[in-house]
């Protein structure tokens, strides 16, 4: 907790000594540039960590500061305005979340598009304040009303503004040690894989954009007290272009970064912008070599210099606990195709496959290429539409749903071409692993889920061979592509799903780092009882550990049987020679 | 005579750090080189320094006895040097018919078709919509109708059909005998030696084994490739 | 309806489209989210100004609107924008700072007044039973025959399809003989030059001044992503869909329901059809 005490600490110590060794002015200064900070922080919080860039924060900021002004003007205490207040900000976090989580179900990006959609919200916005006139009182501005408890913009309210930008970084510095922040970052890393563990990605999104919007908010309503008037302006894309400015410059991946960048520009803007004419220049210069080379803004130059003499010391973890158990149904029953179609255009990937498999143990799916095995296993976990028939896990259907459901029916997926995180380190994967289908909502915000541990997992890692217990702190797009297959194993298996999807897991391994592939597929099997489905070209290690066989042609199910009577199968050897490698 | 294809001394990585040391290979007219060796230890880093998609920190690359070190790779290309990517080797928004006919082809994609008939029934389909095997092969018989007598693949039978590699193996064969040069770096040691004159063997980025094919014993080979 | 309400709908659908299609190379193509594409419309509509200040005679407003439009973009794309390519927030940012940049500059060069230039072609033309500026009537012609040229080329032409393959997978277009340097920067420059273009003609009939380029660059961006971002056909069928909301809806009730009305139709497009309606030429 020392890490986020001191700074706080340190921040509020210097703000509240501003006024006696500034001057009240100085302060009310600093105060209008701290709340552009808080708006700024927000976007930070959103940008830095899922990637989502929101092109339309004085929406939030500009409805807030409208409502706050009319909430002042007519009259009541202090009870009823911070009870107004907790209304507003209820209905825009309600907006908010709204918003993203529609926009975003059923996708797998950050897309720019999100970033449009705000731009035009707030144009919308800006332009229904400048004209309805009687509720806002259009371009001249709403007016007329004292600030929050009749606290001096030039005096007493600077204490208010100083207390809020403590209070949101005291709450972002301390987001930014929970496993919230791991998997609002995992969004960004690799957003399938994600959502593979069973993660509600678009949810994440939702409340992401929601906390960012809040604080924007909070910055509004602070302004309407400090500014004593407000402007269409304040709900405006110029506004919101400029709070995007502040946060790049000061630094989107640092807590702090914002307020830095928010202070600096805007005490520079005012004491530059009369006597310098090409000041606006240089800021959008300065602007655009921080997007070229130095996308960590100031923030990040400053904790690289700072790092150079006071090197990171590595975060302590709490105790090794024992996780809990997995959601998933562990018995879920036998996997079934029942004439599953599947057509993209004129291309017939599956042309109606059908078959049952027993409820546990290997199944090793071959065929020649293109004969839609990777498409059927992106059937099952929903990937993939299909266009006819229907898949069951047992008793419950399970084809075309979101790929974030496929874990809580029981099924885990590994893909053809790893797919980690890969900014990440290789601790911190496992940590993602370790949550998915045992976490609760509540476990992400509290430490302990980083000092979870199951039996699974330490069976894979602490086996002789695997070389990742040696690498933990690598980050894992920095591994050799065998060990990222190694890694993907374990991250999939960590949550025992007692479905196991498993495509090509022996891709670009040598001879060694096969059969060591082959040990950990077959003593998952033997530990958990699961059933496996397994594509694989090399035959050897499709005889040593299949129970059963599907043999795939051209979108239909050529032979389905033990390894023996497939490969004896006339029509089998027809289409599919086989080999070793 | 000058070798069609010339490395000498080659050191090269990503950002500042090296990954490759000091290799050198010469590779004359109808010969193929197979180079071998666990992951990671600098097979397709050798491969992008060759063909120019990876600047060099050390050494020369030369063409046909020009030295091509600091050509781009499209000027390269121009030169005679064809490249198959062991990751992203097809252009996903295009069609595979398009695939095929945007480079400088010397023959027609039908001189193919008959081996690998499948390509020719999907000409209208996305290539980002084909299974990864499939993309293998349109990127195979694109790199096989270039224009190009030097060529050089990375890892072709990666997710491939044991029948369709025998048959790129047959294709390459051909081309080295109609007088290409022909580059191979692969971790299926039964497809490499079919087809090999030389072999040269890489761990963490140098070479440990250069023999001709044939020459070499299995264990030799399999122990470049432990883990 | 009146037929000045008709010729002034395709004076507006036609402009569009015109303004439109740089942005449609330059984003549609090579996926730069050109944030100061309005900006290379409003420095063409600033050439007549200039040949007027250098008192230079009124045909050289082309060569000088091509010339000083080419040159700014050829430059930036040099200096910035190949930095830039498959980093699309990245090029957003960026270009917004570029943008940020040529409207100080041209503040500082040209003033922050209004400026307005006449139209080389006066008076009107008797078109349909009425009287129309002979002017806009010439532009129209001239922005139809435009469009016919260039989608004769597109049908015949290999580089829309190596833009795409560029774009896609850089690092394999060249390894199969695409100068990939070359093809970004022309087709950049070219893009900023039809938009440049779109300025000189538009200049005659608008209010020139250093802030006008955000209007056209807003409404560029929504016809791409209502038409869709990768055809010709998608270009015209955007440009229609919001031009003419805007015009229909300005001209029943008001200016701001027209632009309101636009605003909730793109962001309709950008949740439920993002690619627009006519996304490929196919």
């Amino acid at each position: 907790m020392a890490s986020v005490l001191i700074p706080v600490s340190l921040l509020l110590g210097a703000l509240l000594l501003v006024p006696q060794a500034l001057g009240e002015f100085t302060a009310y200064q600093l105060g209008l540039y701290l709340i552009y900070g808080i708006a700024a922080q927000g976007i930070g919080f959103l940008w830095g960590k899922t990637g989502i860039l929101p092109l339309g924060q004085a929406l939030f900021f500009g409805v807030a500061a409208y409502a706050t002004g009319m909430a002042l003007r007519d009259g009541g205490g202090l009870v009823l305005h911070l009870g107004l207040a907790a209304v507003v900000l209820a209905a825009i976090a309600l907006a908010a979340f709204g918003l993203a989580a529609l926009i975003f179900r059923g996708r797998a990006d950050s897309g720019p598009y999100f970033s449009l959609i705000t731009l035009a919200l707030v144009m919308i916005a800006e332009q229904v304040a400048g004209t309805t006139t009687s509720l806002t009182g259009g371009f001249n501005g709403f007016s007329g009303y004292d600030s929050l408890a009749g606290l001096d913009p030039f005096g007493g309210f600077y204490y208010v503004i100083v207390a809020a930008t403590a209070a949101v970084t005291l709450l972002l510095l301390t987001l930014n040690r929970l496993p919230a922040n791991l998997i609002a970052r995992a969004v960004l890393d690799n957003e399938p894989r994600l959502q593979l563990l069973g993660y509600p990605t678009h949810a994440i999104k939702g409340l992401a954009f929601t906390v960012s919007a809040l604080l924007a908010a909070l910055a509004g309503g602070l302004f309407a007290s400090h500014q004593g008037i407000v402007t269409p302006d304040a709900t405006g894309f110029a506004l919101s272009a400029q709070l995007v400015i502040l946060t790049a410059v000061g630094g989107r991946f640092h807590v702090l970064g914002p307020l830095v960048g928010a202070v600096a520009i805007g005490w520079a803007s005012d004491s530059l912008r009369d006597s310098f004419p090409y000041w606006e220049l240089l800021l959008a210069c300065l602007f655009i070599l921080v997007v070229l080379k130095a996308p960590g803004g100031l923030a990040e130059l400053v904790e690289r210099g700072w790092r150079r003499i006071i090197p990171a010391r590595p975060a302590v973890l709490p105790p090794a606990t024992e996780a809990p158990a997995p959601r998933a149904p562990q018995d879920p029953g036998a996997l079934a195709f029942e004439d599953v179609r599947l057509q993209i255009g004129v291309v017939r990937i599956l042309n109606g496959v059908t078959f049952e498999t027993p409820a546990a143990g290997i199944v090793s799916v071959i065929g020649p290429n293109g004969a839609g095995k990777t498409s059927a296993l992106n059937t099952i976990t929903g990937t993939l539409r299909t266009t006819g028939g229907a898949i069951r896990l047992g008793t419950q259907r399970i084809d075309n749903r979101p790929p974030h459901k496929a874990l809580a029916s029981g099924i885990g997926r590994k893909l053809q071409v790893p797919s980690v995180f890969f900014s990440m380190s290789v601790a911190e994967n496992l940590t993602i692993a370790m949550m998915a289908g045992r976490a609760r909502w509540s476990d992400v915000l509290c430490r302990s889920p980083f000092g979870w541990r199951s039996g699974g997992l330490t069976r894979v890692l602490e086996h002789a061979a695997v070389p990742l217990a040696a690498e933990l702190s690598r980050p894992a797009g920095t591994l050799p592509q065998g060990h990222r297959q190694f890694l993907e194993f374990a991250m999939t298996a960590a949550a025992e799903p007692p479905v196991l999807l498993l495509d090509e897991p022996c891709a670009g391994l040598s001879p060694e780092e096969t059969a060591l592939m082959t040990d950990l597929v077959r003593a998952y099997q033997a530990a958990t009882g699961a059933l496996v489905i397994m594509i694989e070209h090399d035959m050897s290690i499709v005889e040593a550990i299949s129970d059963r066989v599907l043999v795939l042609h051209q979108g239909q199910v050529l032979a389905f049987d033990s390894y023996a009577a497939v490969s004896a199968d006339p029509a089998v050897q027809a289409v599919y020679a086989g080999g070793t490698k | 005579m000058s070798a069609h294809l010339e490395i000498e001394a080659l050191t090269g990585g990503y950002h500042d750090t090296n990954v490759l040391f000091d290799v050198s290979a010469r590779v004359d007219r109808g010969e193929v080189l197979g180079i071998f060796g666990r992951n990671g230890v600098g097979k397709t880093t050798l491969a992008r320094l060759v063909q120019g998609g990876l600047r060099l920190a050390g050494g020369a690359v030369r063409l046909k006895g020009r030295e091509v070190s600091s050509l781009a790779p499209w000027d390269r290309r121009a030169l005679g040097l064809g490249y198959m990517p062991q990751t992203e080797m097809v252009f996903d928004d295009l069609t595979v018919r398009e695939n095929l006919m945007l480079g400088e082809n010397a023959r027609a994609p039908e001189e193919y078709f008959d081996l690998f008939p499948r390509l020719a029934e999907r000409q209208g389909q996305l290539a980002g919509s084909m299974s990864g095997g499939e993309r293998k092969i349109l990127a195979f018989v694109r790199t096989m109708i270039e224009d190009s007598d030097v060529l050089i693949l990375d890892e072709p039978s990666e997710g491939v059909q044991p029948e369709n590699i025998e048959r790129m193996a047959q294709c390459l064969r051909a081309r080295a005998e109609a007088g290409a040069a022909v580059v191979l770096s692969e971790q299926n040691i039964g497809f490499l030696t079919s087809i090999a004159d030389h072999l040269l063997g890489l761990d963490a980025g140098r070479v440990v084994l250069r023999e001709t094919a044939g020459r070499v014993s299995a264990e030799e080979v399999r122990a470049l490739l432990t883990v | 309806m009146s037929t000045v309400l008709l010729l002034n709908l395709l004076w507006q659908i036609g402009t569009l489209a015109l303004v439109t299609l740089g942005l449609a190379i330059v984003f549609g193509k090579l996926r730069i989210m050109n944030m100061a594409h309005g900006e290379f419309v409003m420095l063409g509509a600033y050439a007549p100004v200039i040949t007027a200040g250098f008192g230079l005679p009124g045909w050289l407003q082309l060569p000088v609107c091509l010339i000083t439009v080419a040159l700014v973009a050829f430059v930036l794309e040099r200096a910035i924008i190949r930095h830039l390519y498959g980093r699309m927030f990245d090029s957003l940012l960026a270009t917004w700072g570029i943008s940020i940049l040529l409207r100080e500059a041209a503040e500082l060069v040209f003033g922050r007044g209004y400026q307005s230039v006449s139209p080389p072609i006066p008076g009107t033309l008797h078109l349909l039973g009425t009287d129309y500026p002979a002017y806009r009537v010439a532009a129209m012609a001239l922005i139809a025959l435009g469009f016919a040229a260039l989608a004769w080329w597109n049908a015949r032409s290999k580089v829309a399809t190596r833009i795409r393959a560029m774009t896609g997978n850089p690092a394999l277009a060249q390894a199969i003989g695409i100068n990939t340097g070359r093809l970004s920067a022309a087709s950049f420059v070219f893009g900023c030059t039809t938009a440049g273009l779109a300025g000189l003609l538009l200049a005659p009939t608008v209010r020139i001044e250093p802030m006008m380029g955000l209007d056209y660059l807003v409404r560029s961006f929504f016809a791409l992503v209502t038409g869709g971002l990768g055809s010709l056909e998608g270009l015209g069928i955007g440009a229609t869909l919001i031009a003419g909301t805007q015009s229909v809806l300005g001209a029943l009730v008001n200016q701001t329901s027209g632009y309101l009305a636009v605003l909730t139709l793109s962001i309709l497009f950008l949740w439920l059809k993002p690619d627009g309606i006519r996304p490929y030429s196919r």
